[in-house]
């Protein structure tokens, strides 16, 4: 396998987390999030005062959406390692990532509607603001289905060399449980339990965060290790091609 | 238990791994309980009045389900390292007995509670109740599968890792019950 396209997929990770948070921070101004209780006018004001930072923030955080599914594919490759062929569970967390991609791309595009003309009714402007929100934080489904795939993959790894640790698996696992309370935020204008509060925005954000960078320091070490022992099975076929030749 | 005191090296229960899963899901739920108890202070007259509202006896009959199950899967623990696989399945059979129990309780308290008005938007008080307990909830349903997964386990030709995977899943579960007991003081005790 060519080290270069994985470690080239493993590194878009990396670009994603920059450019998303320059997105999301300083340009939509989207972290701290909207408050659910903000009134139609204070939320279009929102949208009029900064129109064209929303709009470039919002292309720039859907446009590196898409290194999602490069990042996936890398995850992809070593779930094969561990499921010796890929395996259903690499499958679930192949198509469950790739559907979390479409998931964070979609609510950047209905924010992008709702800065297109800011100047509209402001309980249009609160709805499309809403919309974006919950279609962020609510759907958790795919990122839990994608994170217990990945959790039982590397606990189930029988390799003599396992690919991962199997605390990134237990890891895994618990990541899945931490994005379930963001569902219940259909439920919740204010409190730790609304789209605005700890349990939903903050603490997944900062998990969300740290699995990327776990993910992506164990695919880089999977990817390089991977590559060593390919090259020291290359390496041993040629010594005994050429023992065979000095023989004959 | 001389064979524990005679052992040199600490033993952690379980493989290294589950911890990770163990202590990241306890901080995640003293983050509940700390935003519960901050506030809970900024409204301790609605929070106490919200509270009395609750059954305790419920509570104490969960409670006491909660630690029979605990009990019983630390005595299937021992009569496995006792070379006993099948006593030891009975006893985690007990186990997920009680654990039904609890979940049979709570549905019964969950009833009650609607049925009287109280939900979800009710008040701050019960939005914790419902999301706490049932966050819990959910941990007890993961706990019954992994309950079912280490009876399974028990029943295959017995394996030098057989006793481990026990403890892990052994370890899950005292989290789950710990977490509980937790639950119970801060819903329904505290004053």
């Amino acid at each position: 396998m060519n080290i270069r396209n994985e470690l080239l997929c493993i590194w878009s990770a990396v670009l994603f987390v920059i450019i998303f948070t320059i997105g999301i921070w300083p340009l939509t101004h989207f972290l701290p999030p909207h408050l659910p209780t903000a009134s139609a006018e204070e939320i279009a004001a929102l949208y009029q005062d900064r129109t064209w930072q929303i709009r470039l923030g919002l292309f720039l955080m859907m446009g590196c959406s898409g290194l999602v599914c490069a990042f996936v594919a890398a995850i992809t490759v070593a779930m094969k390692r561990m499921e010796q062929g890929a395996g259903p569970l690499t499958y679930t967390q192949l198509s469950a990532g790739s559907l979390g991609a479409v998931l964070l791309i979609i609510p950047c595009l209905v924010w992008t509607v709702a800065a297109f003309r800011p100047d509209r009714d402001p309980q249009l402007t609160l709805l499309l603001n809403d919309m974006g929100w919950i279609m962020l934080f609510m759907p958790f489904t795919t990122f839990v289905v994608q994170n217990i795939a990945i959790g039982l993959a590397i606990l189930g790894d029988r390799n003599a060399a396992p690919v991962m640790p199997r605390w990134v698996g237990f890891l895994n696992l618990w990541v899945a449980v931490l994005f379930v309370p963001g569902g219940l935020l259909t439920f919740f204008k204010k409190g730790p339990f609304a789209w605005s509060g700890v349990f939903v925005y903050w603490v997944p954000l900062v998990v969300f965060l740290g699995w990327y960078l776990v993910m992506f320091a164990m695919l880089r070490k999977s990817a390089i290790n991977a590559h060593h022992e390919s090259r020291l099975a290359a390496s041993v076929l040629a010594l005994d091609a050429i023992k065979a030749d000095q023989a004959s | 238990m001389s064979e524990h005191t005679a052992r040199r090296t600490p033993h952690l229960p379980g493989e290294t791994g589950v911890w990770v899963f163990i202590l990241g899901d306890m901080l995640m739920f003293a983050a509940f309980f700390i935003v519960f108890m901050f506030y809970r202070g900024e409204d301790v007259a609605l929070y106490a009045k919200s509270q009395l509202t609750l059954n305790q006896h419920l509570g104490a009959v969960n409670t006491f389900l909660m630690l029979s199950s605990s009990w019983c899967v630390a005595v299937a623990v021992e009569t496995a390292r006792g070379g006993r696989p099948r006593g030891a399945q009975v006893w985690l059979l007990s186990a997920m007995a009680c654990a039904v129990g609890f979940v049979v309780v709570k549905f019964f308290e969950y009833s009650e509670k609607i049925a009287a008005g109280f939900t979800l938007t009710s008040n701050d008080f019960f939005m914790y109740y419902y999301m706490l307990t049932g966050l819990h909830l959910m941990h007890v349903l993961l706990g019954l599968g992994v309950l079912n997964y280490l009876w399974f386990t028990l029943r295959a030709p017995p394996a030098a890792s057989t006793l481990r995977t026990l403890e892990s899943g052994a370890s899950f579960w005292h989290m789950v019950d710990i977490l509980w007991i937790v639950l119970f003081a801060l819903l329904y005790l505290v004053r």
